[in-house]
C-alpha cells in the first residue's frame, strides 16, 4: 500500500457516471470498484479516497473490500494478462508445471508484472475450462492443453509481435 | 426439409475455437436457407467444438471436434444432405452413449436451446411452469408442497431440504424479502453452473421466479463469480428479454406478483460461496461469514427474510412443478431424491457434465459414462466435492451416489466437481494442493479457519518438499480435527476432508513422504530424482537441447549426464528421449 | 421475558431468555474464556475460545457440534460445560495457532532469565519513577533478601539484558540493592501475612533457600520454623561470601525482617545430630530440606592430605565464622585453584587476611574463567597473581606440612562440550611455586549425615522432583544447593524455593498443584533493531580504592546514589510487555499447557512500532480479533481502522498511515482499550 502523499493524478471525472449511478444505491461498493477498474485498469490510491468520499465511507472502509476480493489490483498491469488457472483438473494435468515455465521464462512472480511492463502473470482459481486442462488465459485468448514448451511458443510469438527480446 | 446449423458456444466450446468454425461457416451459409445458431454446452466437453446438424428440429449429425477447415464440407453437407464429407467428423456411437446414459432434467435444454432467444427457450417449455403457477392459482403453499414432495435438496452441496428453507423464509415476519441465486461456483473443477446460465438462462430465472412466488419476495438477485463473463452476459440478455416478455417486474401476467431481477457479479472469493458471506458481499462488504443462527430466512440480505439455493437447485424446479413432485421422487435413493449433475474431470477419458438419477454408482458414471481413465492408465481415486470434499479410492467405486452414502466415505456430494485421478496423482501433494486453496481462500475472521489452514498447509508443504517429520501425521490430524470442530463456517468446518479422507485411504503414501522421503506417485518434484542410464544413452543431444536450464551435459554420441543442482525437475528431458534412456526415481 | 435455568460447569445459572450463554454465564458470575467479545459491539464470532460443550440441550439430548458461547443463545434445561476434553482441546490449539502467529516479549529477557522469575523490568521502572519503596514490593514477591541478593547475585538478567546490545546492559543487581537498601533505612516494607492456616512446616537450613521458602509459606498462611546447625541464619550469605561483598549487619537486618514476619528460627540445631528428619517429619506438616553443600570438592591430586590444605568453602567459612585457626595469613603464600567465583572469594579473602602473595591456579584462560569478570578485575588491583594454563599436579610438603605446589603446564585444545576450549597439558612441562596454603575452589558437594531415609542422585545430591520439589519422602521437600544438579548461585536456591512454597501451600491446603513453568511469548531481537536507540553509559559503581579495600573486610562498593539510580533505571528499555497484566491472550494461554511451536510457520510481521494519531501499535502482537476495527466502526462511527487483505496475512491497517486520519479520529482511546493484548498502546 502506499502513503498517501504520493497520491497519483487519476481522471476523476471518468468516474462520475458510476457515482452518479451507484452512490446512493446501498451495497454497491463492489460494483463501482469494479467499474473503476474497468475505467482505470487497476484501482489507484486517489480513486479509492475519491470513492470513499463519494459513498460516504472512509478509505479504511474501501480498502478493506477491495483488499479482500482477488478480482481487485492496486497496481497497473501489463499489456497481457496471463492468467492460469489452477482448478483441480488444470492442477491434476499439470498446472504447476506451467506456472515454473512461465516464471522462469519471464522472471515474474505470481502476481508480478516484467520489468518491461508486458507480461503481468496472475495463478487463478478454476477458470471452468475443465476438460482442456492445463488452461491460461491472455487477456481474452484462452489457450488449452499446454505444455511448457508450448507456453514459451506463445509467450514467444507475443514478444515478437511487440518487438521485445 | 428445413436445416439448421446450431454451433455449441459455452465457454469451453469457445476455448477450443467453437467461434471460429462459427465465424467461418456463417459467410458460407448467408443467403442461404440454412440458419446458423449458437446453442450452449451439450456437456461433452472432450468433443469440443461441437457442431450440429437439424433437419426440421430433428439432430441428423452431430459433428465433434470440428475445425474452421471442415466450415465448407459443413455447409455442402447442409446445402445438399449428403453427410460423406463430414463423415470422419460425425461423433461414434460409443461416445453418445455418454449422452444417452443420462437422464436430464437440470440441463434438459442445455446444449438444445439458443441461450440468447427467449423464443427457443418457450419452444422448449419455458416458463409454463410459472404461467401455470400464476394462471391457475396455484398457492405459494401449494408450491412449497410439491417441492416437498420432489425431496429436493439443495444442490450446492449441503444437501438441505429445499422446501424447509422456503418454508422458513416464506413463515418469516416481514413484507421485504429476497431470494437468492448463489452462482459462485468456486470449487475448483466445477462448472455445472456456469455451463446451466450460459446455456439455458431462462430455466435458472423461472426456478428462481417460482421461488421468489413461495416465499414471497420482491427481489431476486443471482451472485456470479466474475470469471464468467460469458454467463453473466447471457443471463442479463435473458432477464431483459424475460421483463421485455412480461414475465419478470411488477404484476407479473396481470396478477399481484412481482418480482425483480438484478445480477451482482462476485470478485473473487470463494468464501462467498457460503451463504452468510454471500449476503455480507452482496451488501458490498468483506465476505466475511455472519454467525449461524440467525439463519437467512430468519435474517439475511439487509438483514430480512431471505433464500439462497445454488444454480442447480433452482434449475429444477421448474421440472418439478410441470412434471409434479412424484415424478422426481421416483429418481433417486430413500435419502436422495432426483438426478444430480457432475462436472467430470481430470484423468479421463470423456470429461464433461454428466446429469445422472441418484442412486448409480460412482463407476457407474466413471467409467460406464466416463469411459475410464485416459491413456490406459490405472483408476486411482476420484475427487468430490472439491476443498470440502475428499478423495474416494478405488475400492469403494461402487459406492451408490447418494448424500448419506457419499458422506460415510469420507468425501461429500458437494456441488458436483468429479475430478478422476490415476496412478499419477500423488494424493499428499492433492491435499496439499487443496489446503493450499482454501488457506488461500479463508477469510481470515475465526482463528481455526486463518491460522489452522495456515498451518495444514505449511506441514503439508514440507511433507511433499521432502521436509517431513515423523509426527507430522498425527499433527495432521490433530489439527485437522480442531479446525473441523472449531471454524466459524462451512469452509473452514470443512476444510481439513481433504487432508482427512486421503489420511484415511492413502496414508502409506503419506510416511513414504516422510520416512522414506519417496513420492510413490512420482509427482512430487523436491523428492525426484533424475538420471540418464549411460547404456541407453546414444548421445543425439535432444534432451540436453530441451532442457530450460542447461542442467545436462556431454558431448555428441557420448552418454550424457544431469547435474542434479542445476535440474529443476521439469521432465522435459524424459518427454525427449527417444532412447528411454532418462529414468526418474 | 421468561427466565431460563441452565448449568455451566455444573453452577447452576439463570437468564433471560435470548441471553447468549457467554453473557448470561457473566451474569452468573462465571467467565467463560473469550478474546474477542465485547458488549459494546455486535457478536463476531472470531476467537473461537468460548467454544463450549452442550452435554444436554434439555430434552436429554447432547449438542453434536460444538458451541460458540458468544452467539448460542442459552436454553432451558442446557447442561453446559467448558471444562471437557473437546473443549479443552479446541482451546488449546486456538492458542497455540494464535502464539504461532503472535510476536512479542510477554517479559523482557531480565525477568525470563531470572532464576528466581523476578519482575525486573516491573521494579526497575518503579526506581526510573523515583518510587524505591513500590520496587521494593516488586522484589519482594520474588526475593525476601533483597540487599543481600542485590550485592552478591552474579545476575543472569544483566547478562540478558537487550541494553546490552545498544552499549551495556544496565545494572539491574545494583537497582535491586539500591532500593532494598533505601526501604531498610525507612520504614521497611512489610507484607501482610494470609490469615493463620493451622499448618506448621519445617524448614532445614537458614540459607537463601530455605529462608525464602519459610517467609513465602509463612505469608501464605503456614506456621514455619526453620533450624540451622550454625550459630546465625544466612547459610552461604553469611558463611561463604566474605563481608567486603556483603556486610553481616545488613545480611543480619534482612533476616530480622524475616523474623519479624513470624518465622521461628531455631540455630545450633544439626539434623541428625540434635534432631533427626524422623522427628521434624512426624512433628511438622511439611518438611522442606535446604541444607546446602558444604564440602569442596577434592582434587584427586598427591598430596591433598597435607596440612595448609583446605576447600574454598571451609576456608571462607572459617573465615567469617572465626572458627578457624586460620585468620592471618600474613607472611604466608597462598594458592587457590579454581577460576570460579568461590576461586575468587577466596583469593581476595586471603589477600585481605595479609597473605604476602596470592596464586589463583586456573588451567584455563582469563577469557574462560566462570567467575565474574569484575570479580577478576578488583582482585588483580588488589593485588592477586594469576596463573592462567597451570593445573595442580602435586602439592609438595616437608613435615606433613604444605610447602610447594608442582603446576603442570596446560594449552587449549578442541571445544568440548560447553563450547569451551578444553586444556590439555603440556608434555613434561611443569612449574613450581613456594606455597603455604592451598585452597581448593573447584566445586562443592553435599554432606549426607542426617538426609536418613532420602534418596540422592548419582552426584550425591538430594533427589527432587522437578515440579513438585518432593523428595521420595511423604511430605518432606528439597531446593537449593543439596539438590539434584548440585550447587549454584543463590538465586537459583530462591527460585525454588518461592516455587517450591507455592507448591507446598497447596499440598497444605489439601490439592498440591505442582510447578508449570508458564508460558510466555518470545521475540528475537537483534542489535540492528535497536541501531535508532541512543547510547547512554551505564553507571558506574564507586568503589573504595583497591590499596585501602584489600587491608580490610569493609565494603568494596560504595553505592549509588538516589539521582544515579533513577538514571540508570530510565535506561531500561522495557523489553516486556506493556500489557501483560491486562492481557487476556498470555492469561488463557497460561492456564493450560500449550506448545506453540509444533505449529512454527510464517508470521505476521512484527513491524516496528508506531505512532498513529494517539496510539502506538504493534502488528506482531495483533490476534485480529477485530475488536479496534469494529469498536471504531460501530461504536465511535469513525471507521478510520481496517481489515485489509483477507486469509492469513489480513492485517488491521489505519487509512494507510493518514494524516487525515489525525483529523477524524475522537481519540477517545476505546480501541485500545478494547484490545485484548498489547497490540494497541494509548499514548494519552
Amino acid at each position: 500500500m502506499q502513503c498517501s502523499c504520493q497520491k497519483q493524478q487519476s481522471d476523476l471525472s471518468l468516474l462520475a457516471p458510476v457515482l452518479r449511478e451507484y452512490a446512493a444505491v446501498p451495497g454497491s461498493l463492489i460494483t463501482i470498484l469494479q467499474q473503476a477498474q474497468e475505467i482505470y485498469g487497476y484501482l489507484p490510491v486517489d480513486v479509492i479516497y475519491h470513492i470513499a468520499e463519494q459513498t460516504g465511507t472512509t478509505p479504511a472502509r474501501v480498502m478493506g473490500v477491495a483488499t479482500f476480493y482477488t478480482q481487485f489490483r492496486f497496481q497497473p498491469v501489463g499489456k497481457y494478462l496471463i492468467m492460469l488457472c489452477d482448478g483441480t483438473a488444470c492442477h491434476v494435468n499439470g498446472s504447476s508445471r506451467i506456472a515454473a515455465a512461465v516464471q522462469e521464462y519471464l522472471h515474474v512472480e505470481n502476481g508480478g508484472t516484467t520489468e518491461d511492463g508486458l507480461f503481468s502473470f496472475s495463478i487463478v482459481a478454476c477458470l471452468g475450462c475443465c476438460s482442456l486442462s492445463p488452461v491460461m488465459m491472455i487477456n481474452e485468448d484462452t489457450y488449452g492443453s499446454l505444455t511448457p514448451a508450448k507456453v514459451l511458443d506463445i509467450l514467444k510469438e507475443i514478444q515478437k509481435k511487440e518487438g521485445a527480446a | 426439409m428445413s436445416m439448421r446449423i446450431a454451433v455449441g458456444k459455452g465457454s469451453c466450446g469457445i476455448a477450443a475455437g467453437a467461434q471460429k468454425v462459427y465465424d467461418a461457416l456463417a459467410p458460407l451459409l448467408s443467403g442461404t436457407e440454412i440458419a446458423l445458431g449458437t446453442v450452449g454446452c451439450i456437456g461433452m466437453c472432450w468433443l469440443e467444438p461441437i457442431v450440429d446438424l437439424y433437419e426440421n428440429d430433428t439432430l441428423k449429425a452431430r459433428l465433434v471436434q470440428v475445425q474452421p477447415e471442415d466450415a465448407q464440407n459443413i455447409a455442402d453437407a447442409a446445402k445438399t444432405g449428403d453427410l460423406s464429407a463430414v463423415r470422419g467428423r460425425i461423433i461414434t456411437p460409443e461416445d453418445s452413449e455418454f449422452l444417452t446414459k443420462q437422464t436430464r432434467i437440470a440441463l434438459r435444454n442445455c446444449g438444445i436451446i439458443d441461450p440468447d432467444s427467449i423464443e427457443s427457450a418457450r419452444a422448449a417449455g419455458g416458463y409454463s411452469a410459472i404461467t401455470h403457477i400464476l394462471k391457475d392459482g396455484v398457492t405459494p403453499e401449494a408450491v412449497i408442497a410439491c417441492i416437498k414432495v420432489s425431496g429436493l435438496a439443495g444442490r450446492g452441496g449441503a444437501g438441505f431440504p429445499t422446501w424447509f428453507k422456503w418454508n422458513a423464509a416464506r413463515q418469516s415476519q416481514g413484507n421485504e424479502k429476497y431470494l437468492i441465486c448463489n452462482a459462485d461456483e468456486g470449487d475448483p473443477g466445477a462448472f455445472m453452473d456456469r455451463a446451466v446460465i450460459e446455456s439455458d438462462p431462462h430455466t435458472l430465472i423461472e426456478g428462481m421466479l417460482i421461488g421468489a412466488y413461495a416465499i414471497g419476495a420482491r427481489e431476486a438477485i443471482v451472485y456470479v463469480r466474475a470469471e464468467y463473463p460469458l454467463a453473466i452476459k447471457r443471463l442479463e440478455h435473458a432477464i431483459a428479454e424475460a421483463k421485455e416478455a412480461g414475465f419478470i417486474g411488477k404484476n407479473i401476467m396481470g396478477t399481484d406478483f412481482s418480482c425483480d431481477f438484478r445480477i451482482k457479479a462476485g470478485a473473487g472469493a470463494f468464501v462467498c460461496g457460503e451463504e452468510t458471506a454471500l449476503i455480507e458481499s452482496l451488501q458490498g462488504q468483506r465476505g466475511m461469514p455472519r454467525l449461524k443462527p440467525p439463519f437467512p430466512a430468519q435474517s439475511g440480505y439487509w438483514y430480512k427474510p431471505s433464500n439462497i439455493n445454488n444454480v442447480e437447485t433452482y434449475a429444477n424446479v421448474a421440472w418439478i412443478i410441470n412434471n409434479g413432485g412424484e415424478a422426481f421422487a421416483a429418481m433417486g435413493t430413500e435419502d436422495s431424491k432426483g438426478t444430480k449433475v457432475f462436472a467430470l474431470t481430470g484423468k479421463i477419458r470423456r470429461g464433461g457434465l454428466v446429469e445422472i438419477p441418484m442412486g448409480m454408482t460412482l463407476r457407474d458414471v466413471i467409467f460406464d459414462i466416463g469411459g475410464g481413465i485416459r491413456g490406459g492408465r490405472e483408476f486411482k481415486a476420484v475427487q468430490m466435492g472439491g476443498p470440502s470434499g475428499g478423495c474416494i479410492p478405488a475400492a469403494l467405486l461402487d459406492t451408490v451416489i447418494d448424500y448419506k452414502k457419499l458422506a460415510a466415505t469420507g468425501a461429500i456430494m458437494g456441488s458436483g466437481g468429479m475430478v478422476v485421478m490415476d496412478e499419477d496423482t500423488c494424493m499428499v501433494s492433492m491435499a496439499k494442493f487443496f489446503l493450499d486453496f482454501t488457506a488461500k481462500e479463508s477469510c481470515g475472521k475465526c482463528v481455526h479457519c486463518r491460522i489452522g489452514t495456515k498451518r495444514l498447509q505449511e506441514i503439508l508443504t514440507r511433507i511433499v518438499e521432502g521436509k517431513g517429520k515423523e509426527g507430522d501425521i498425527e499433527l495432521l490430524e490433530e489439527l485437522c480435527n480442531a479446525v473441523r470442530d472449531g471454524a466459524l463456517c462451512g469452509l473452514g468446518q470443512t476444510a481439513p476432508n481433504p487432508v482427512l479422507s486421503t489420511l484415511r485411504y492413502f496414508r502409506s503414501e503419506f510416511e513414504a513422504h516422510i520416512s522414506e522421503k519417496r513420492c510413490p506417485a512420482h509427482t512430487c518434484t523436491d523428492l525426484l530424482h533424475y538420471e540418464i542410464q549411460a547404456d541407453l544413452c546414444k548421445g543425439c543431444t535432444a534432451c540436453a537441447r530441451k532442457c530450460p536450464v542447461s542442467a545436462i551435459s556431454g558431448s555428441v554420441k557420448q552418454p550424457h549426464v544431469i547435474d542434479p543442482a542445476k535440474c529443476i525437475r521439469c521432465g522435459q528431458c524424459i518427454a525427449s528421449c527417444k532412447f528411454g534412456a532418462v529414468t526418474v526415481k | 421475558m421468561s427466565q431460563i435455568h441452565f448449568t455451566v460447569n455444573g453452577q447452576p445459572c439463570v437468564c433471560e431468555e435470548g441471553t447468549s450463554i457467554l453473557q448470561a454465564a457473566k451474569q452468573n458470575g462465571i467467565e467463560i474464556p473469550n478474546l474477542c467479545n465485547d458488549e459494546s459491539v455486535r457478536v463476531y464470532g472470531a476467537c473461537g475460545l468460548c467454544a463450549v460443550e452442550v452435554l444436554d440441550d434439555g430434552r436429554g439430548k447432547p449438542v453434536p457440534k460444538l458451541l460458540r458461547a458468544c452467539s448460542a443463545k442459552a436454553m432451558e434445561g442446557y447442561v453446559v460445560r467448558f471444562d471437557t476434553a473437546r473443549v479443552n482441546q479446541s482451546r488449546k490449539i486456538a492458542l497455540e495457532l494464535l502464539m504461532s502467529d503472535h510476536t512479542g516479549d510477554c517479559r523482557g529477557p531480565c525477568q525470563l532469565n531470572c532464576p528466581a522469575g523476578t519482575d525486573c523490568q516491573g521494579y526497575v521502572k518503579k526506581i526510573a519513577q523515583g518510587d524505591f519503596r513500590g520496587a521494593v514490593e516488586i522484589i519482594k514477591e520474588k526475593i525476601p533478601l533483597p540487599a543481600s541478593i542485590g550485592r552478591v547475585c552474579p545476575h543472569p538478567c544483566e547478562q540478558n539484558c537487550r541494553r546490552g546490545l545498544v552499549e551495556a546492559p544496565l545494572s539491574i543487581a545494583f537497582l535491586k540493592a539500591h532500593a532494598a537498601d533505601r526501604d531498610l533505612a525507612g520504614d521497611p516494607y512489610r507484607p501482610v501475612p494470609a490469615p493463620r492456616s493451622g499448618k506448621h512446616a519445617a524448614v532445614v537450613g537458614g540459607g537463601p533457600g530455605g529462608l525464602t521458602a519459610a517467609y513465602y509459606l509463612y505469608l501464605k498462611g503456614h506456621d514455619v520454623t526453620v533450624y540451622d546447625a550454625a550459630a546465625k541464619m544466612g547459610g552461604m550469605l553469611r558463611y561463604g561470601i566474605p563481608a567486603y561483598r556483603l556486610p553481616k549487619a545488613l545480611l543480619d537486618r534482612e533476616i530480622a525482617e524475616i523474623e519479624r514476619l513470624g518465622v521461628t528460627m531455631k540455630n545450633n540445631v544439626k539434623l541428625g545430630k540434635d534432631i533427626t528428619l524422623e522427628q521434624l517429619r512426624s512433628t511438622y506438616d511439611a518438611v522442606i530440606l535446604a541444607t546446602g553443600a558444604w564440602s569442596s570438592m577434592n582434587m584427586r591430586c598427591p598430596g591433598e592430605e597435607l596440612a595448609g590444605v583446605t576447600g574454598g568453602i571451609q576456608f571462607l567459612h572459617d573465615i567469617s565464622s572465626g572458627e578457624g585457626e586460620i585468620s592471618d595469613l600474613r607472611g604466608k603464600r597462598v594458592a587457590v585453584c579454581g577460576g570460579g567465583n568461590t576461586a575468587m572469594d577466596a583469593c581476595r579473602t586471603a589477600i585481605r587476611c595479609g597473605a604476602d602473595a596470592v596464586y589463583v591456579i586456573y588451567r584455563r584462560t582469563r577469557s574462560e574463567m566462570p567467575a565474574e569478570e569484575i570479580e577478576i578485575e578488583e582482585s588483580i588491583e588488589e593485588g592477586v597473581t594469576y596463573k592462567f594454563l597451570t593445573n595442580p599436579a602435586e602439592i609438595i610438603g616437608e613435615n606433613g606440612r604444605v610447602k610447594q605446589i608442582k603446576l603442570q603446564v596446560m594449552e587449549l585444545g578442541e571445544p568440548d562440550a560447553s563450547g569451551r576450549r578444553s586444556p590439555v597439558p603440556v608434555e613434561g612441562k611443569f612449574e613450581t611455586l613456594d606455597v603455604d596454603l592451598v585452597i581448593m575452589a573447584i566445586g562443592q558437594r553435599l554432606d549426607p549425615a542426617g538426609l536418613d531415609g532420602v534418596a540422592l542422585t548419582k552426584k550425591g545430591t538430594i533427589e527432587a522432583d522437578a515440579a513438585t520439589y518432593l523428595t521420595n519422602l511423604e511430605h518432606v521437600y528439597a531446593v537449593g544447593d543439596a539438590t539434584n544438579r548440585g550447587a549454584s548461585i543463590a538465586i537459583e536456591a530462591i527460585g525454588e524455593a518461592g516455587r517450591c512454597a507455592a507448591v507446598v501451600d497447596s499440598a497444605l491446603r489439601g490439592e498440591m498443584k505442582p510447578y508449570r513453568a508458564p508460558y510466555y511469548s518470545k521475540k528475537n531481537v537483534t542489535a540492528a533493531d535497536l541501531a535508532d536507540r541512543g547510547k547512554q553509559p551505564r553507571c558506574q559503581m564507586p568503589t573504595r580504592p583497591a590499596a585501602e579495600r584489600a587491608k580490610d573486610f569493609a565494603p568494596v562498593n560504595l553505592g549509588l546514589d538516589d539521582e544515579t539510580a533513577v538514571r540508570e533505571a530510565q535506561r531500561c528499555l522495557e523489553c516486556g510487555c506493556h500489557d501483560y497484566a491486562e492481557c487476556r491472550l498470555i492469561r488463557y494461554a497460561q492456564q493450560q499447557e500449550i506448545h506453540p511451536e509444533r505449529f512454527a510457520g510464517v508470521m505476521h510481521e512484527a513491524e516496528k512500532e508506531r505512532r498513529l494519531v494517539c496510539i502506538e501499535r504493534d502488528n506482531g502482537k495483533c490476534i485480529l480479533c477485530g475488536l479496534c476495527v469494529r469498536i471504531c466502526d460501530e461504536v465511535t462511527g469513525k471507521g478510520i481502522l481496517g481489515l485489509i487483505g483477507r486469509g492469513f496475512p489480513t492485517a488491521v491497517k489505519p487509512e494507510f498511515h493518514d494524516p487525515e486520519t489525525a483529523a477524524v479520529c475522537a481519540q477517545c482511546g476505546k480501541c485500545a482499550e478494547a484490545c485484548p493484548t498489547g497490540a494497541l498502546k494509548w499514548l494519552k
